[in-house]
């Protein structure tokens, strides 16, 4: 099966799909610049989970209980976003060069919900804390 | 002399310009993350495990000084409208961001769950 839009295949490709230079037609030079803002604004969201995770950790561990669970939850979370970054801007980037509707992806509804329980998560633990 | 000033109009949303901009957000982003998990990882174990995010911060300082360099080199492409597209920087900031949040994750877990 020829499947170009890298949403089958093998696991490699899966996870780093095809360089959509090979593919279909350059699109308008706003559009390629736009997906590669949103792929450097889903990295900066990594680096900054990573870095709320670690100075949940390292700040807050002595003085306020399950700080670190919380810091393991934004760990795996900018993990999760840092590790799909590249293949998200890939497949836009092919669909774009098809002139395909962009993929769908669970991932904004998924950080946005993982997002709101680790504040909901935090502020309990704060509460408790005063308590 | 003053400089001319450019008499074509190219690009009216500063698209070149705005994510040029996004480039060095993202390279000072890698920058301070780093500098962060090297005090951590120094933190809770030998020192030269500060390597890994210091070497973070030495590709943020990377990709920062090739992103004002490239994106001053892209007006030539962009005005005679060839491809600008480049998987290369993008694979290299990802496949490092990558590493650095699983490092962190992995340095996170053991040394809480041992101790």
């Amino acid at each position: 099966m020829d499947d170009r839009s890298g949403h089958g295949g093998s696991l490699g490709r899966r996870i780093v799909p095809e360089d959509p230079r090979r593919i279909g037609e350059e699109p308008d030079y706003r559009f390629t610049l736009a997906n590669e803002r949103t792929f450097l604004a889903w990295i900066r969201t990594a680096l900054a989970l990573a870095a709320g995770g670690l100075g949940a950790i390292g700040l807050l561990a002595e003085e306020l209980a399950g700080a670190e669970a919380l810091g393991l939850g934004l760990l795996a979370m900018s993990f999760i976003v840092a590790a799909s970054a590249y293949r998200r801007w890939a497949l836009q980037e092919t669909s774009m060069r098809l002139g395909q509707p962009l993929p769908p992806s669970r991932l904004p509804g998924i950080m946005a919900a993982a997002t709101a329980i680790v504040a909901f998560a935090a502020a309990v633990l704060f509460v408790v804390d005063q308590l | 002399m003053t400089r001319q000033r450019p008499t074509e109009r190219f690009d009216v949303g500063l698209q070149h310009e705005r994510t040029a901009l996004a480039w060095e957000r993202t390279a000072f982003s890698m920058m301070v993350a780093g500098a962060i998990l090297a005090r951590y990882a120094a933190s809770v174990s030998h020192p030269t495990w500060a390597l890994v995010g210091l070497a973070q911060v030495a590709i943020g300082g990377g990709v920062m000084v090739w992103a004002g360099w490239h994106y001053d080199e892209l007006h030539g492409p962009l005005r005679a409208g060839n491809p600008v597209v480049h998987p290369t920087a993008a694979r290299l900031v990802g496949l490092t961001t990558v590493g650095f949040t699983g490092f962190g994750l992995i340095t996170a877990l053991v040394v809480i769950t041992l101790g």
